[in-house]
């Protein structure tokens, strides 16, 4: 039995002909920050995918927390891990409205913030209060990927699973953004091509390519 | 005034005027000629058809024969549903939209035909089938929209709808600004033919009763019923259409099975 937080033994994947995973194993331990690395076409996008069940493995073994996936562990995981993709489609709505919606899931009824709570952590990742007013389509990648983060914050997740999180940020939105997450006790997986990212993790794991 | 009765010669000139519009279409090259031909002879034959059957209905008037008849129109109903929202047909998709379609089609027969008009016989043939027809084409309409919008753009935004799984929300709370959506682009047209009858066109049903010798206020209140029964018929058959099916589509891991859309 591991005890790592996630435990991906040896597992195979392809889509169609195409293979993305021979034989991967990795193990992912509470508290670390990792950056992902690999080409265009490596597998970062599925292994994220694989990681919150949104695909199987043809074969090998995953573990969170030491428990193999299924059903009941992948509806477990989507309610302690935050996932980020890194162009955020909240639609067209106004963005407080799009963020309340998301609160007002039976799961996080009680972590909803109030608006000064909300702008408080906007204002931390170097975002106004008028960004809540603003029309979610209307925002930069940038402000759409920190209103995302600010919310998996708010919502107290420990394991965050990040999609390029800084390709859109300058240099001191990084640095705010890296103050936000990259606590003790959160659990960073992040894939990113940004050296300055890259440096701040505290570990790497390069992908093959074996299309 | 009694209505005057069409002979068939006088049916037949009335084709004659399709000569302006096909002679527009092959004009500008539009490829409709075609289907216009194809079109008019099913609507001549089907409707032909539907007549002979209708008076046979009507002469027997068995309400086990017309309930019968009742789910045809839905089962065929079904079928064009998911064909025309471009999706396939799976076991998934047809039972849950058949059930859905039934069901709605069966709350507003019952509400309508037997709570407000209070037919003297259960499902008289005379209101039955043409008050059902009316609701079931609506619906069908109604259902297209509503089905293809819903799963066209889970389809296409699914890294939102994953976005939501992953901050804790379980299926149908991933699922509902889709539903949300789906209800809107269903609801919207009839909604504006509601807020336009009488204005802007003269529904076919109060022209066929005028037509038929009704008063303008009897035609008026049937149609006021028609309208609220095709409203609520078509709104209640794409909520179950997409609640029902939607426990059949999807993979325990919440992912949508997309073999049910068309590539």
């Amino acid at each position: 039995m591991s005890s790592g937080l996630f435990n991906i033994q040896n597992i195979h994947f392809r889509y169609d002909d195409e293979s993305v995973f021979e034989d991967f194993s990795v193990e992912i331990n509470q508290g670390e920050k990792i950056a992902i690395k690999g080409e265009s076409g490596s597998g970062k996008t599925t292994l994220f995918r694989i990681l919150l069940g949104f695909e199987h493995p043809e074969k090998g073994n995953i573990l969170y927390q030491g428990e193999s996936y299924s059903t009941d562990t992948i509806h477990k995981l989507r309610k302690e891990v935050a996932w980020l993709p890194q162009d955020l489609n909240l639609g067209s709505g106004n963005t407080s409205e799009l963020v309340d919606f998301i609160f007002e899931f039976q799961h996080n009824i009680e972590s909803k913030p109030s608006r000064s709570k909300l702008v408080e952590t906007l204002n931390q990742l170097g975002l106004g209060e008028d960004t809540l007013d603003s029309k979610f389509s209307d925002l930069s990648t940038g402000q759409r990927q920190r209103v995302g983060l600010a919310t998996c914050f708010l919502l107290n997740k420990k394991v965050l699973l990040l999609d390029e999180p800084t390709s859109a940020l300058d240099e001191q939105s990084k640095q705010k953004v890296t103050d936000l997450i990259l606590q003790d006790n959160i659990t960073v997986i992040s894939t990113s091509h940004d050296p300055w990212w890259v440096k701040r993790c505290d570990r790497i794991i390069e992908l093959e390519n074996y299309g | 005034m009694d209505i005057i009765d069409l002979s068939w010669w006088q049916l037949g000139i009335g084709f004659l005027i399709l000569i302006i519009p096909a002679w527009i279409l092959w004009r500008y090259k539009t490829g409709l000629n075609k289907k216009l031909g194809i079109a008019t002879v099913r609507m001549t034959l089907q409707l032909l058809f539907v007549g002979y059957y209708l008076e046979y209905l009507f002469e027997l008037d068995n309400a086990w024969l017309n309930a019968a008849w009742i789910m045809i129109m839905v089962l065929v109903a079904d079928f064009a549903t998911i064909d025309r929202s471009e999706l396939n047909r799976k076991k998934s998709l047809l039972i849950p939209i058949f059930a859905a379609t039934f069901f709605g089609i069966i709350v507003i027969d019952m509400f309508f035909l037997e709570a407000v008009i209070q037919l003297p016989k259960f499902l008289a043939a005379q209101y039955t089938i043409p008050i059902t027809g009316m609701v079931l084409g609506n619906c069908l309409r109604s259902n297209v929209i509503g089905i293809n919008a819903f799963y066209y753009s889970l389809n296409e935004h699914q890294e939102r709808y994953r976005f939501y799984l992953c901050c804790g929300a379980t299926r149908s709370e991933a699922v509902f600004p889709f539903f949300q959506d789906a209800l809107k682009k269903s609801a919207n047209p009839t909604l504006a033919s509601m807020a336009t009858i009488g204005l802007v066109s003269l529904p076919g049903m109060m022209t066929g009763q005028i037509l038929s010798g009704s008063s303008p206020l009897i035609a008026i209140k049937y149609q006021i019923m028609i309208m609220l029964a095709i409203f609520s018929g078509t709104v209640l058959s794409v909520y179950l259409g997409i609640k029902l099916s939607n426990r059949f589509v999807f993979y325990d891991n919440d992912v949508l099975d997309s073999s049910i859309l068309k590539d």
